[in-house]
Parts: structure tokens; C-alpha cells; sequence
């Protein structure tokens, strides 16, 4: 990268980057209106459909009262995990290769956490009830349990969105203030309120530095935590497959990767269509390659573990939410996750495979299809097998659930294609900063340089 | 009549070069203006201390004793016995506790980087202009590298001007205010 780096100017970046926000073509209105469009039939149709005729047209329903919205829930939650977190990780240990992806990384993060927020509103039934979560005096006298891990989840998931919000924003405001110059009407007025009269003097490139690295030290413990605590809304409960210690690092684990393999999607995505394939190059593919084989060997060993320790437990309502889980109803998907998360990413061990774009574009888009099952899994599985037969049963997603998950896809889609236009989705002054820097020209050099 | 006398430079080098010849000539303190982050800017100019640690401690303790009383208190005012364990319950608690204490942490750090970096800037004066007292080019912005000085007379604007163009300066301005 960085000999590819050293050819460019301060300028052609920053034109580039400059370029990807001004000039629209009209692909991009097309496929803007297009994920709008199925945001609405997919997404707020099948929802207002639902709101109006009862939560009953999703197919929750005993013992299966957690289906596809919650796993929707976990599944975007843990999308958002690699993108700030890998940000900050990268940040502290000084790491160049993050400085042309980050970017767009966090928006990631802050638009999966986004409609994962949403999807918890979509599963609650009365959404407009959802702030009766907060701790705030009311006439009712009704304050919220501390005790419990929803609440944990809230007071955590509010802290992740708020601290991504800011470490996104904070990072952006060099480059704001250099699109300020470059635009003209509204898109100037806006560059300059969210630029807040940046000049770039060195005082203020010192607090930023500062200000960033503290925002990143905040976070990392902060990100973890959030999928510890949303995998304690499962394991503090007495389910059989769900009451385990090792939920916590497993979903740690588990968001990290399906995290790492959405940024791979979205690389792919800003090189093909923003033609940014100078800055994102296969330096970056590698990496994430490599990331994403370490990974999932984790992955693996956490599943392993678990399987294990379920069974060496000799308890009979786990043994039988096992052996449902990778012989029931349900197997197939069981076996199509293991494939697509434990199998499939072994070919990044090859660096043919790592810095070929469209393999590692299939392997994300797998990666992911097989983090979504295991989320699925999690919460159909262990509920539809408990202690007692007679109150076993299946959960199958309803239309209007199947719907809302694709429409989420959807609605994450319009959110990204948005934050295109208005932040420069290549961080221009960290690109900067891993190329050469001008040398002191000499007269003759000068003289023939433009003006 | 406050003159600012604006130098730019093509490399960092010379820019920081003339940073340093400016404060050996006594004429106030150089202000730098880069695309990128400089290096070297505290030998030449000396160390920069920010309050924002400070901001980022307060904001964390700030936001674990809220954390921790916002529970504790909401536990005793609507008690809720459970199997006769403590209404005030620690492992918990401690959770809420650790959440807020980085929300706070953060908000806090931010507020220290505004404060400290005087940022917005403008905003007040004229909402979306840039506070005049202010000098900006925005070649800096891009590939130049700036460094302003304010002069209170015309003997230190030439003197400026010249330590500017005898630096390497590509080219010198005089943005002068009258206030």
C-alpha cells in the first residue's frame, strides 16, 4: 500500500475523497431509491402490519417467544463490534493499514447498532412503550430493575451508540472542514457547522490526538462489555443451552468476527463502487484475512467447548438441547453454520485467497449467513427443547418475520449509501499521514510545478 | 489594528523552521496550520499540556458515583424484596456503575477537547463564518503547510514577512482586522 501510497499527492486524495461526496451519479440515486424502496415494502410495511393487527402476526409464540427479531437484535449488534472496536484496537497499537478503512468501518458500527435499536422496538410489540425502559420519574411510581440484564443491555447499548456516535465524529472533523472549502451553498453551511471552524493549527491536531485516544481507550473495554452483557440476557436465564459461563467471550468472539467479515463486505463495496481502489487495496484484504482466519479458529474452539462441556455435564435437559441442536429440526442450519464459519474461512490461510476480492467478498457474505443462523439457533433451539416435553415445540418465522429480517438489510443499505454523501468515507488526513510528506522543493522543481 | 501575517509553506520542515525563527525574534507566538498532524511542533514551539485527561477522570468518576447512586437509590425508594437478599444488590449495580462511568468518560472527554482546542469556533459571531480574529487559509486544508503570526505593528509585519520569505515561504499574506 504504501508504495502505492507514495505516487499520489496531499491533492489527489483529497480531490478523490472530495469527488466521492460532490459528484452523484446516477447509479447511485438508483440504487439509493432501490434500498429505500424495499426498505419500506420489506421493513415498515410488514411492521405497521404488524402494530396494527398485534404482535401476533409474527410466529412467536409458546414456547418459542423469541424468534427471528431478537436474533435480528443480536446479529446487528454484533455487526457493530468491529468496526469502532477494530477502529480503536488499531488506533492505540498504531497500526497504518487501518488509517484507508476506519472510516467507513465505524459507520458500520453506528448504523448496525441503529437497527439493531429498532429491531428490539420491532420485537417489544408496543414500541411506544419503550421508554418506560428508562430511568426517569413518572406518575406511575414504575422505575426500571437494575437487576435486570435488559436493563444492563440498555444502559449499555445507549453507551456504545453514544460513544461510536462521537469517536466517528470527533475523527471526521479535520476532514469536514476540508470539504467546507471545497463546497459551495448548502452542502457548505452544513461542512461548516459540522466542522465548528476547524483550521488545523497544531493545538488543535494536539487535543484531538489526545481526545481520540482517550475515546479509544474508553471504548474497547466499553465494546466488549456491550456483548458480554446482551449474551447475559440469554445465560442468566436457567435454559437449558442457553445457562452457560462461556456465553459472554463467545459472543464476544463471535460479534468480533461477524464484524470483521461485514467490513470485508463493505471494503469490497467503497473499492467497486466509489473507486477508491487505490486507498483499499489488497494490503487490506490480506489483513482482514488473516483476522478472519484467526477468528474463527476461536470461533471454532468456543463451539467446540461448548458441545463439549454440555455433554461431559451429564445433565439431561442439556444433553437433549444438544443433541436437538445438532441432530433435531434444526440441524441442517446447525451444519450449513459450521460450514460457513468453521470450514469455509480455513482458505484464508492460502494468500491467493486473501487478496482476491470477490472470493473474499463470498466468504464474508457467508461468514455472515452463518453468524446469523447461530444466532438464530441460540434463541430457537434452546427455548423449543426445555425441561418439561410437553412444553416443547417449533418456531418457524412468519412472513412478516422474514420480511422485517430482510428489510433490515435493507434499512442498514439506505443508511449507508446516505453517510456516503455526507462523510468522506476515506479519513483524508490519516491518509495522508501514512504518505510521504512534501520535501522542500528546489528552485528548479518550482519553477516548474503548477501554481 | 490587529495584523495576522500568514506564511505558506510546501514541506513541514520549512514551515517549522519559520515557527521557530518567529518566536526567536520575539514576535509572539507562531501558529501553526497543517493538513496532517506535525511532527516535531513541541521542540520547536514547546511542550503542549491539555486538561482533557482531567475532564476524561472527572467524567468517569462523575458518571460510576451516578451510576452506582442512580441504582442504589432507585432500589431503596422502590423496594422490590426478592427472597430476602439485599435491596441494594453490588454485582449488579456494578454493571450500571461500569456503563456509566464510560458514557460520562466519553461525553466528558469531549467536552475537555472543545474547551481546550476553543472549538467551535465562530460559531457565536456570525453561526456558520469563520471567528475572524481567527486567521485560516484554507490551503492548509490541503497540501500547504501555514504558519501565522499577529503583529500589532508595521515594523513586525515586515520583520515577519521577512523571516516568512527568507524561510522558504511560497507565499506570504497579511490578513489584517480592524477591531
Amino acid at each position: 500500500m504504501d508504495g502505492e501510497l507514495n505516487q499520489l499527492k496531499y491533492t489527489d486524495i483529497h480531490n478523490d475523497v472530495v469527488r466521492s461526496i460532490v459528484e452523484t451519479g446516477p447509479n447511485y440515486y438508483i440504487a439509493l431509491i432501490t434500498a429505500f424502496a424495499f426498505t419500506l415494502i420489506c421493513f415498515f410495511f410488514p411492521w405497521f402490519y404488524q402494530l396494527y393487527y398485534g404482535i401476533g402476526a409474527a410466529g412467536m409464540n409458546h414456547p418459542g417467544v423469541w424468534g427471528t427479531y431478537l436474533a435480528s437484535f443480536i446479529f446487528w449488534i454484533g455487526l457493530s463490534h468491529s468496526g469502532t472496536l477494530l477502529s480503536c484496537v488499531l488506533h492505540i497499537t498504531n497500526s497504518s493499514w487501518r488509517k484507508a478503512m476506519y472510516r467507513s468501518a465505524e459507520a458500520m458500527t453506528l448504523f448496525s447498532l441503529v437497527v439493531a435499536a429498532i429491531m428490539v422496538m420491532v420485537h417489544v410489540g408496543r414500541p411506544w412503550f419503550i421508554h418506560w425502559a428508562a430511568p426517569y420519574p413518572n406518575q406511575m411510581e414504575m422505575w426500571p430493575n437494575f437487576r435486570s440484564p435488559l436493563l444492563f443491555d440498555v444502559m449499555a447499548i445507549t453507551t456504545y451508540l453514544t460513544g461510536s456516535t462521537i469517536f466517528i465524529y470527533m475523527g471526521s472533523i479535520p476532514d469536514f472542514a476540508a470539504v467546507r472549502d471545497r463546497t459551495q451553498g448548502w452542502r457548505n453551511t452544513m461542512y461548516s457547522l459540522m466542522s465548528l471552524g476547524w483550521r488545523g493549527t497544531d493545538t488543535e491536531w494536539h487535543r484531538l490526538h489526545w481526545a481520540y485516544t482517550f475515546l479509544a481507550v474508553l471504548i474497547i473495554p466499553l465494546a466488549v462489555s456491550v456483548h458480554s452483557i446482551v449474551s447475559w440476557d440469554f445465560a442468566m436465564s436457567i435454559v437449558p443451552a442457553l445457562h452457560q459461563t462461556i456465553f459472554a467471550p463467545y459472543f464476544v468472539v463471535g460479534a468480533i468476527y461477524s464484524g470483521t467479515a461485514g467490513i470485508v463486505t463493505v471494503m469490497f463495496v467503497l473499492r467497486k463502487f466509489m473507486d477508491f481502489g487505490q486507498y483499499i487495496t489488497e494490503l487490506h484484504f490480506d489483513n482482514l484475512g488473516k483476522l478472519l482466519l484467526v477468528l474463527s479458529l476461536l470461533w471454532t474452539y468456543i463451539n467446540i467447548v461448548e458441545v463439549f462441556t454440555g455433554f461431559y455435564s451429564g445433565a439431561s435437559g442439556e444433553i437433549e438441547a444438544l443433541n436437538y441442536r445438532l441432530f433435531g429440526f434444526y440441524a441442517p442450519l446447525y451444519w450449513e453454520m459450521i460450514a460457513f464459519c468453521a470450514i469455509a474461512p480455513l482458505l484464508c490461510a492460502f494468500k491467493s485467497f486473501r487478496t482476491s476480492f470477490v472470493p473474499m467478498l463470498v466468504l464474508s457474505i457467508a461468514i455472515n449467513i452463518g453468524m446469523y443462523t447461530e444466532r438464530f439457533l441460540i434463541v430457537a433451539t434452546s427455548l423449543s427443547r426445555q425441561y418439561l416435553p410437553d412444553a416443547w415445540g417449533l418456531y418457524v418465522p412468519s412472513a412478516v418475520e422474514i420480511s422485517i429480517l430482510l428489510g433490515t438489510f435493507a434499512l442498514f443499505t439506505t443508511l449507508f449509501l446516505l453517510f456516503v454523501k455526507v462523510f468522506p468515507s476515506v479519513s483524508m488526513y490519516e491518509v495522508k499521514e501514512t504518505m510521504e510528506s512534501p520535501k522542500k522543493s528546489t528552485p528548479a522543481a518550482s519553477e516548474g510545478s503548477p501554481a | 489594528m490587529t495584523s495576522f501575517v500568514v506564511g505558506l509553506f510546501g514541506d513541514p520542515e520549512s514551515a517549522l523552521a519559520a515557527a521557530g525563527s518567529i518566536q526567536t525574534a520575539n514576535l509572539g507566538t507562531p501558529e501553526l496550520m497543517s493538513p496532517v498532524p506535525m511532527e516535531g511542533v513541541e521542540e520547536v514551539l514547546g511542550e503542549k499540556k491539555s486538561v482533557i485527561k482531567r475532564f476524561s477522570l472527572f467524567g468517569a468518576i462523575f458518571g460510576g458515583v451516578s451510576g452506582f447512586l442512580l441504582a442504589a437509590i432507585t432500589a431503596v425508594l422502590y423496594a422490590h424484596p426478592t427472597g430476602g437478599r439485599p435491596i441494594i444488590t453490588f454485582p449488579p449495580y456494578l454493571i450500571i456503575t461500569y456503563e456509566l462511568t464510560i458514557l460520562f468518560g466519553i461525553v466528558f472527554t469531549v467536552i475537555g477537547f472543545f474547551v481546550s482546542a476553543r472549538l467551535p469556533n465562530g460559531l457565536w459571531t456570525a453561526w456558520w463564518k469563520q471567528d475572524e480574529n481567527r486567521p485560516y487559509v484554507p490551503e492548509a486544508a490541503v497540501d500547504k503547510f501555514a504558519v501565522s503570526v499577529s503583529c500589532a505593528s508595521n515594523e513586525n509585519v515586515q520583520q515577519a514577512e521577512t523571516i516568512l520569505r527568507t524561510a522558504g515561504a511560497e507565499e506570504v499574506r497579511d490578513l489584517t482586522e480592524e477591531n
